[in-house]
Formats: C-alpha cells, structure tokens, sequence
C-alpha cells in the first residue's frame, strides 16, 4: 500500500516537473513594488507562450543577497537561471566562472545605450558579464528651507557644508537638530561614504593598474581626517558610526538633519508627506568636493546576469532582454521611481514629468565611479571597513598606521592576483 | 536476555550514526578543508596542500587575534554573569508560590525568542534617537542620549547585555533541575540542626548543586564562544572592529570573501577551544556531573 501511493506520488511529481520543462528560475529580491514586476513577468510569459518564470524572493540587504546566490553558484545549481547582480559582483563572478560572459548576446552596438559608468562595473578582462537595470550613485540631499533661511546657496565644498551646518545649527538651537547624516556604520555602505570624500579630494582607493593600494596616500588620509575631525565631531550627532540607510534617512525625513548623503531612492521617500516631516523642502545636488576638486559619486546599483551553470542559457538571455529593455525599464522607472539604466530614458518625457530630478542626476549617474572592480573585492572591502570604522570612531586614532596597515594587507590581498597573470 | 550485547548495538546504532552524519562528519571535513589553500573567487588558484598553513596564518594576523581575545572577554564577561543571575532565577523558581508555573514559562520566552528577532529589537533599544534605554535612563533629555552602538568602548558591553538578557534563563532551567533534584530530607535535617537560611544556602544547597552549576558554566561557555547573531544583527563587527568575535570573522572569510581553507581554520580553532575549555571543566568537576547523572 504504502509503496504503490509512493510509486503514485513520484509519476505524479516527474510528470508536474514534465508538463512546463519552460521554466526559468530567476533570483531576485523582494521589490518595493512587487506588482508592477509581476504585471512585466506575466507580459514576457504571454509573449512566450508555454514558459513559466519561477520568481525565488532572497534577502534584500545586498550582503545576505550575495550568500545566496554565491551558495547556488558554489554548488552549480543548474536550477537558477537568472540573477541580479550588485554592481560590485561581476569581476567577482567572472573570475570564479559563475557568471556567463554574455558579450555574443550583449555586443558593443547594444551596450551603448545604456550608461557607460554601469557598463564599466559589468566588464570584466574585456568581457561583459551582466545587463545595468538600475542605477544608483551617491547625492546630498539638503534642507532647502533652512539653508534659504540663513541665505546660504547649496554648499560647493566639504569645509563649506561643515560651516553652513555649523552655522544653522548654532542659530536653530534646535536639540534635536544635526548638521550631517549619512551611512558610517562599519558595513559595505561606509566603504561607499568614504570612497565619495577621499575620491573628491583627488585621492583614490586603489591603483587600477599596479594593483597596488592607494588608502595611504596624503589625499587619501587627509580626506578621512576630515570626515574624523569635522564631520563626525563637529557636525554629526555620534550615532552616525551605527547607521545604515535606513536609519540614516529617518533622521533626515523626521526633519533633524540639515544636509543627508543617500542613494537616489531617498528622494522619494523625503518627499512622500506619508512618511517625511520634510517634503517639499528638500533639494538634491551632487556631493561637494574639496577645494579644487571634482566631485565624486560612488556607483552602485544591479544588474541582471545569468548563471554559467543554466541550462537554458538561450531562454534566459530572451528573459534579461525583455528586463532590461527600453519598455520594461520605462514601465519600471515609472512605477518604483528608480533610476534606469539606459541613457535615452532620461530624456523621456514621462519619465522626467514624474522624476523631475533625474534631469540633473543624469550627470552623476553619468560620472559615478565604480568601487574597485575586482575578484578580490569583498576582501579589500572589510580590509577598508575595518580601517574606515577605526579611523572615524576615535578622536585620537592614529590615521597614518591605520592607512599604512590597511595599505599592506590590500597589497597581500592583491597579491593573490598577480600570481594569476604570472601563471 | 542471554544474547545482551547485540541488541544493544542495534539500539544504540542510530544515535551514532545521527552523530557521525551531523557531527562528525563536518567536524573532519572542516579539519580536511583547513589544511588547504582554496579561494572560490580565484579558481585559478587551485585547491592547493599546504599543511597548516592556514594555522600559522591565523596565529600571526594581528585581526584574528583582536578578534580572539574579543571573543574570549565575551566568554569571561557573560558566562558568570549568566550563571549567577540563573541561579537567582532558579532559587526564586524553586519556592512555591501563587503563579510559580506561569513565572517559570515567563522567564524562558527570551531564550525561546529566535536569536535573530531579539537583536533586532536590542539593536532599536539601543537607538540613539528612539531608542527605549536612552528614554529609561536620561528620559526626555535627548541632547544626552548615547549611541551605544556608535561607540567602540560600549558597543561590546551593549552585546555583553543582551545576550545576558536572552540565556539567563536557560542557565536558570538547568539549574532549576539541579535544585529540584536535591532531596529535601537534606533541609529538614539541617533545619533541626538549627542552620540558618545562609547556612543551609551554602551547606547543602551549593554543595549538592555543584553539577548543576558545572553543567550551566559549561553549557554556557560554548554559547558564548559561537556567539553570532547578535554581531551579525547588531554591529557586522563594528565600530572600529570592537565587536569581530572570532566565529563573525570566520564567517565573512568563508561566505563573504570565499576563503574556505582559512575560514575553515578559524572554525576549527574556535572548536578547539571549546574543547579544551569542556575538558578543562569536566576535569574541574572531578567528573561529578558524571557521577550525578543516574541518581537524578
């Protein structure tokens, strides 16, 4: 008896798994507006009648994201075909042969449309290996009415924002009000931060081509001795070195702080009245440099990528076109208001009347950098993490020994790469 | 039951292979993996012998060593408090009174609270802006409240707190049943010699209790060695890298960087140091909680 409904239950599973042999598993994370990807998946599904995309929902924090689907990719899951990808991934994914080189789908003709900072961070030793979906790179928000108030115009340099933070924080005698707010919590996200201060003082993380590290370079130190010495301790309330995004935008929409670093999304939200005491009195501008300096966005954002270990490569590439399309992207911008990809949309009528801000933001978007782009990035990343947390949280810390320890254990790190080109 | 030895085996072979499959097994390949250099992210690296290696690595990165010591004060620091504050649990546990049953499943909802949710929600008490143990203590002068997250002095302490919160009362449970498990002829007979509360405390209880409170430490002790959610949740290891404990560390260079060997060669180090703390303990005992077991 028992061995018959067994023997049943088993026809009954193979031929579940018979009738839609179409399927494409595609791992994605959990949206703000889920329907409106649903409503595009159910398009690509009546467009290709017979195939079936089998959405699996990972974390939403990039770092857990990233331990699900390198588990797949370690294991050779030939079940995930498709996958967002962080803009910091591809060389990653590409070393270990995760990803599948997509250039005979994705020429040069084709990547031009989309922006060249995203195409940058998705190449990879002169190969493509994802499709830029969104894009994200690192703005100030700033309070419009209180700088208007003290007549002061948006600040065009660091030691600018410290004094006009300065200034109306003394004048409001506002308890609960800070100058400065922004992610410097020892995470990814202060890797971000502090990339933007020493980028826009002429230093930089790394060498691209010596592949040596840069963290201990004057700019470079003197940058992060200003974030210690005027951002943390004159302008920022402590809590700043715990915070993420999340916590970092509250303080900003609850109306106590005067300027906020933050990714595009925080437009949105500061100016949504169901949740920001501030909207309508926020304005949004690239981040200031030094004197004499360029600014600097940090580029982040994701991309879609396809698993070497698929075996329905064909299909999938059909599924990341139709994603990453002018349509699809035109539909996505306007139902989440993230940025897109591709650079015709920035002149999109519709889209700009209902991100007005994107006009001035193209030009970032355009300019961010990405972080290093290589294998060995997550490790040179805690490396700074480490240096970056140690370096701020202490007034006293001594910044040359930690900028020179960090230096070492990247170029040890880097090492591991030049043996590659050695073999 | 002329044929005992068999059967037996044949009983007790399951619990054996359960241990062998779940434990044993990952416990050697962990040990096999160590001693290799592998890379995920650098494949071209191969899956290299180098003997120990990783070990030697480990013992001269100054990072694994903060990270060590960190975990270690962890130890120090919460095991005793833990204890302590499970024995008053327990003591108070043990007397009867009005409510004594709810009290008891009261008491363990912080431990059966999954890890995860309550650093969560002791990651909002120790908000600088919101948060409950800044309103406790300087009540509505926000312009003082701390972020205790935000400080590498307090940011360990802060962890230390809620991890007492949360396994008190697991300590508290074991050692419950060590109170219960002391007859009470023991007290009346005390009683008649005319012993104080404090005498009979430290006469009879403490004496009798002795396994019960080895069995706690440790219990406790290899909790707190493989302590992470509460990192994980909380900090990610900062501000200033003050709260890395060994098994965070472990895990970013396993799953965040894919160095398996070294990542594997910390693993086995905290497991071997919780070895040696377990035998340390056993030997303290002088193997009373062995000797207890039948009559309990």
């Amino acid at each position: 008896m028992l061995i018959t409904s067994a023997i049943v239950f088993l026809c009954v599973l193979l031929m579940s798994i018979e009738g839609d042999a179409e399927q494409l598993r595609f791992v994605t994370w959990r949206s703000e507006a889920t329907a409106v990807f649903q409503r595009i998946i159910a398009d690509f599904e009546s467009s290709h009648p017979g195939m079936k995309v089998i959405q699996e929902i990972g974390p939403s924090s990039s770092t857990e994201f990233h331990d699900l689907v390198t588990q797949k990719l370690r294991n050779r899951d030939p079940e995930m075909d498709v996958f967002f990808m962080d803009v910091v991934w591809p060389a990653e994914f590409a070393a270990a042969g995760w990803a599948l080189a997509l250039d005979a789908f994705f020429p040069r003709s084709a990547q031009k449309a989309f922006l060249d900072a995203p195409i940058r961070a998705n190449t990879y030793e002169g190969n493509i290996y994802g499709v830029p979906m969104f894009v994200d790179a690192g703005m100030l928000y700033y309070r419009k009415d209180l700088l208007a108030k003290y007549h002061l115009p948006p600040p065009a340099t660091w030691p600018e924002l410290v004094r006009q933070a300065r200034t109306i924080i003394s004048q409001e005698r506002d308890p609960y009000l800070t100058g400065y707010s922004a992610q410097f919590k020892q995470y990814e996200g202060l890797v971000c931060n502090m990339m933007e201060f020493i980028l826009s003082n002429g230093g930089a993380l790394w060498d691209e081509q010596r592949l040596m590290s840069s963290v201990h370079t004057a700019n470079a130190m003197e940058a992060v001795r200003f974030v210690r010495d005027d951002i943390v301790r004159l302008i920022a309330n402590r809590g700043i070195l715990a915070y993420q995004e999340p916590e970092s935008l509250a303080l900003f929409t609850q109306g106590r702080a005067v300027f906020h670093r933050n990714w595009p999304y925080a437009w949105e939200a500061s100016n949504d009245p169901a949740q920001s005491k501030v909207a309508g009195k926020v304005g949004v501008m690239a981040l200031p440099a030094f004197p004499g300096q360029k600014s600097a966005a940090t580029l982040g954002g994701w991309q879609l990528a396809i698993s070497r270990f698929s075996r329905r490569a064909q299909l999938a590439w059909e599924f990341v076109q139709f994603m990453t399309s002018s349509e699809t992207q035109k539909r996505i911008a306007l139902g989440t208001g993230r940025a897109p990809a591709r650079q015709e949309l920035y002149h999109d009528a519709e889209i700009l009347k209902r991100s007005p801000q994107f006009q001035s933001q193209f030009e970032t978007f355009r300019l961010a950098t990405p972080r290093p782009r290589t294998p060995v990035y997550l490790p040179l990343s805690n490396i700074l993490q480490r240096y970056f947390s140690s370096a701020i949280a202490l007034a006293d810390s001594n910044i040359e020994e930690l900028a020179r320890t960090a230096a070492r254990n990247m170029d040890r790190t880097l090492e591991l790469l030049r043996d590659r080109s050695k073999s | 039951m002329t044929n005992r030895r068999d059967p037996v085996w044949r009983f007790l072979l399951p619990s054996f292979l359960f241990i062998g499959v779940f434990s044993l097994y990952p416990i050697i390949e962990s040990f096999r993996l160590s001693l290799y250099r592998m890379i995920l992210t650098m494949p071209w690296l191969g899956e290299k012998f180098v003997g120990w290696e990783n070990y030697w690595d480990l013992a001269t990165d100054p990072v694994a060593r903060g990270s060590f010591l960190t975990s270690l004060l962890f130890v120090a620091v919460t095991t005793p408090i833990e204890v302590l504050v499970g024995l008053a649990m327990a003591l108070v546990l043990n007397e009867s009174f009005r409510g004594r049953g709810w009290l008891r499943a009261i008491v363990l909802i912080p431990w059966a609270v999954p890890t995860v949710v309550s650093s969560q929600m002791w990651r909002f008490i120790f908000n600088d802006r919101y948060g409950l143990f800044n309103y406790l203590i300087f009540g509505s002068a926000t312009q003082k409240y701390w972020a205790p997250l935000a400080e590498p002095d307090l940011a360990l302490m802060a962890i230390m707190l809620a991890d007492v919160w949360k396994t008190s009362s697991f300590a508290g449970l074991i050692l419950l049943a060590g109170l219960q498990g002391i007859p009470g002829e023991l007290y009346e007979a005390a009683a008649i010699d005319g012993a104080s509360a404090w005498q009979k405390f430290r006469h009879v209880t403490l004496p009798l209790l002795k396994p019960a409170l080895l069995l706690a430490l440790l219990f406790r002790t290899i909790d707190a060695l493989k302590v992470f959610d509460l990192v994980f949740v909380m900090t990610q290891g900062g501000p200033a890298d003050t709260t890395n404990i060994l098994q965070f560390y472990g895990y970013k260079k396993i799953f965040a960087e894919g160095m398996i060997g070294y990542g594997s060669a910390i693993a086995v180090a905290v497991f071997a140091v919780s070895l040696l703390l377990s035998i340390l303990y056993l030997r303290l005992s002088g193997a009373a909680i062995m000797r207890r077991e039948p009559a309990a």
